[in-house]
């Protein structure tokens, strides 16, 4: 299907969902009850709309009628690429608060550099990983005076 | 007159405390580091930055954020000049004749005229700023409910609509803005939207967890499919005197001179841009230019121009920003935001009852040209090192300071999984080709234009007649239907010329 195809579908689809929600909405106990709701609401039906004529144009010009080199590709290797840091993105999410900024950071950049910089690389990227959290650390905590999750050791 | 200077020169003294001037010259640097890396630019650095500015007074934070943009202005053509890859959108035409200006032995001209062609451009859409700001703010106290709702319509509109293949994708992508502001507590009835029993959520989407969502992290994203085939290209670092011959300047004096007015007004109206600015003054040059063939060949004219027209448009771009309190792009609109956080409201009564920090940010604009060329003219030897820093190792940081920075917004590690979903939808949306600069301004502004559109509805009991009762009301709709239809009526009129 031709790439702005999907974009109409999925604004389409994301435009009902949401309008859906926005009827199911609570309303306000004071003042006028729908008050929360109109905006939402008129949202929805915008995108709906806009879908809608996003997908009709690309419909009327033939829905597989592009040229297919066009097409956003997704090779194998970046999408596994990605999934991998968001993959690490959710597991620092996940150890933060427990671990601590500066541990959980470690093991948050030394796993991404590997992944992305190369394994072959372990001493730079155990430097980097080292001097980025030990040196943000020291920044925001000491400089900036904001705190940052301490480790469970409690130090740093 | 005399009033602009008494503000002007009290705006100096407020902007030159060493505090400010530090930050003014750390901002600059930082901004032009950032200029440089190609795909990050003024917008992602500066949303990945925000989070410094949290800890600072209003006015450094603001003076702070202006010199990364300059900054970012000023260092995206380096890039373009050294690699032929811009920094930014704006310094795309910086390739068309800087690139091969160094291809040619001619490095060292080229960096300096586009640090002196922004400077001069910069400089004189200040002068130019300093004059308009205050009738501008002014002029904006006639403003109320309705009129910003109508104001906040035309800056998406024309933003969305920056061209006809992609205004029914914008209007997607702004509408999806808005959607993301509907989620939390609502403030007028308390009511939860959208929170799906999720308590981090009554607080609402935080607008700088969207930016650097769909920006940094989106860029990262869409950087690291091509990592793969990555491989660094050399970087001329050692250079002899940076500066022109008299010959040069000669060739550049006019171009300059003609193209900063351009930018300074494609920056004023909402969407259009430094691209947009840099692209028309090249052509505008090229048209003017007794010896068109050279452009492209590396035309020293032909660097100048978009330089001097992308900065001041750059400067531009901070007149709706600070008098009407309305970003007309996503780098000002991140300001803005970063602006509200502080617990200010930029608009006119900025200049009324916080004359210190609006006059402030003017002066710094001055100072920030000046140590921008400073920093671009004898350091550029220096700074383009950064350009040598493999990709494999910048994007893990990046996305290291975009996590930390996130935090300290709200100090709940739950933003993370935000982050990265709005990480992925930014990368789908470059895949797709969705405008993503609707979405960042629909982000900042689509709080303050429901309450807008909710006290303009109280104030009519419920008639939308309000929206076209006052001639500045029908002027913006005139405006954004007009931005609305524009893309459709230059192709129509380019097709005619063919």
């Amino acid at each position: 299907m031709r790439p702005n195809a999907w974009v109409g579908l999925v604004a389409m689809v994301f435009g009902f969902i949401y309008g859906m929600q926005a009827i199911a909405l609570p309303k306000a106990p004071i003042g006028n009850p729908m008050a929360p709701i109109y905006f939402p609401l008129g949202l929805a039906v915008l995108m709906v709309l806009f879908g809608a004529v996003i997908f009709i144009i690309e419909a009327l010009k033939g829905l597989n009628s592009d040229d297919k080199s066009k097409r956003p590709q997704f090779h194998f290797h970046s999408m596994k690429l990605i999934f991998i840091v968001i993959v690490l993105c959710l597991l620092y999410t996940a150890m933060f608060d427990h671990l601590g900024f500066v541990f959980s950071t470690i093991i948050f950049l030394m796993a991404m550099l590997m992944a992305i910089n190369g394994k072959n690389k372990s001493l730079q990227n155990g430097i980097i990983t080292l001097c980025f959290s030990f040196g943000m650390w020291y920044i925001f905590v000491n400089i900036f005076q904001i705190n940052l999750p301490a480790s469970p050791l409690g130090i740093f | 007159m005399g009033e602009i200077l008494t503000h002007l020169l009290n705006g100096f003294s407020v902007a030159m405390t060493p505090y400010n001037v530090l930050w003014l010259v750390l901002g600059a640097a930082l901004g032009t580091v950032l200029g440089m890396l190609p795909g990050l630019g003024p917008t992602t650095g500066i949303a990945l930055l925000l989070p410094l500015t949290f800890t600072m007074p209003a006015t450094t934070a603001l003076i702070a954020m202006a010199s990364i943009y300059y900054g970012a202005m000023f260092g995206g053509s380096r890039s373009s000049i050294l690699l032929n890859v811009p920094g930014d959108g704006a310094a795309v035409a910086s390739c068309f004749d800087g690139y091969p200006m160094a291809r040619n032995g001619r490095a060292e001209a080229a960096l300096a005229i586009s640090a002196i062609a922004s400077f001069i451009g910069g400089l004189i859409a200040t002068v130019a700023f300093v004059l308009i700001a205050l009738p501008m703010a002014r002029f904006a106290l006639k403003f109320g409910p309705p009129e910003y709702f109508v104001l906040m319509i035309f800056a998406l509109a024309a933003t969305a609509a920056i061209s006809k293949a992609a205004l029914m994708k914008g209007l997607v992508a702004m509408i999806f803005g808005l959607m993301l502001t509907t989620v939390g507590l609502d403030y007028q009835s308390g009511t939860a939207r959208f929170t799906f029993g999720i308590s981090e959520l009554q607080g609402g989407i935080d607008f700088v967890i969207v930016i650097i969502g769909i920006f940094g992290i989106g860029e990262v994203f869409e950087n690291l499919e091509h990592i793969a085939r990555d491989v660094a290209k050399p970087v001329q670092t050692k250079f002899g005197r940076i500066w022109i011959t008299m010959e040069d300047w000669k060739r550049c004096f006019w171009p300059i001179l003609r193209q900063t007015p351009l930018g300074f007004v494609i920056g004023i109206l909402p969407g259009a841009g430094g691209t947009i600015a840099a692209l028309m003054s090249y052509n505008n040059e090229k048209q003017l230019s007794k010896h068109p063939e050279e452009f492209g060949k590396g035309a020293i004219e032909g660097l100048a121009a978009p330089e001097a027209a992308n900065n001041a448009c750059s400067v531009g771009a901070m007149i709706p920003m600070l008098t009407l309190g309305v970003p007309g792009s996503g780098t000002t609109a991140i300001m803005l935001g970063a602006l509200l956080i502080l617990g200010l409201q930029p608009g006119p009564l900025l200049f009324e009852q916080h004359p210190d920090i609006a006059w402030g940010v003017i002066a710094s604009m001055f100072l920030g040209n000046v140590v921008c060329a400073v920093i671009n003219i004898p350091l550029a030897g220096l700074l383009v090192r950064v350009l040598s820093v493999p990709a494999r190792i910048l994007y893990p940081l990046i996305v290291a300071v975009a996590f930390l920075g996130v935090y300290t917004i709200n100090f709940a590690a739950m933003d993370f999984v935000l982050l990265t979903i709005l990480g992925f939808v930014g990368y789908l949306m470059k895949k797709f080709k969705v405008p993503t600069a609707p979405l960042i301004l629909a982000s900042v502004v689509g709080a303050m234009m429901e309450q807008s559109y909710r006290q303009s509805m109280m104030l009519s009991d419920g008639s939308f007649g309000i929206f076209f009762g006052s001639p500045i009301c029908i002027v913006l709709w005139i405006f954004a239907i007009g931005s609305l239809a524009w893309p459709f009526i230059s192709e129509a009129r380019a097709e005619k010329k063919k």
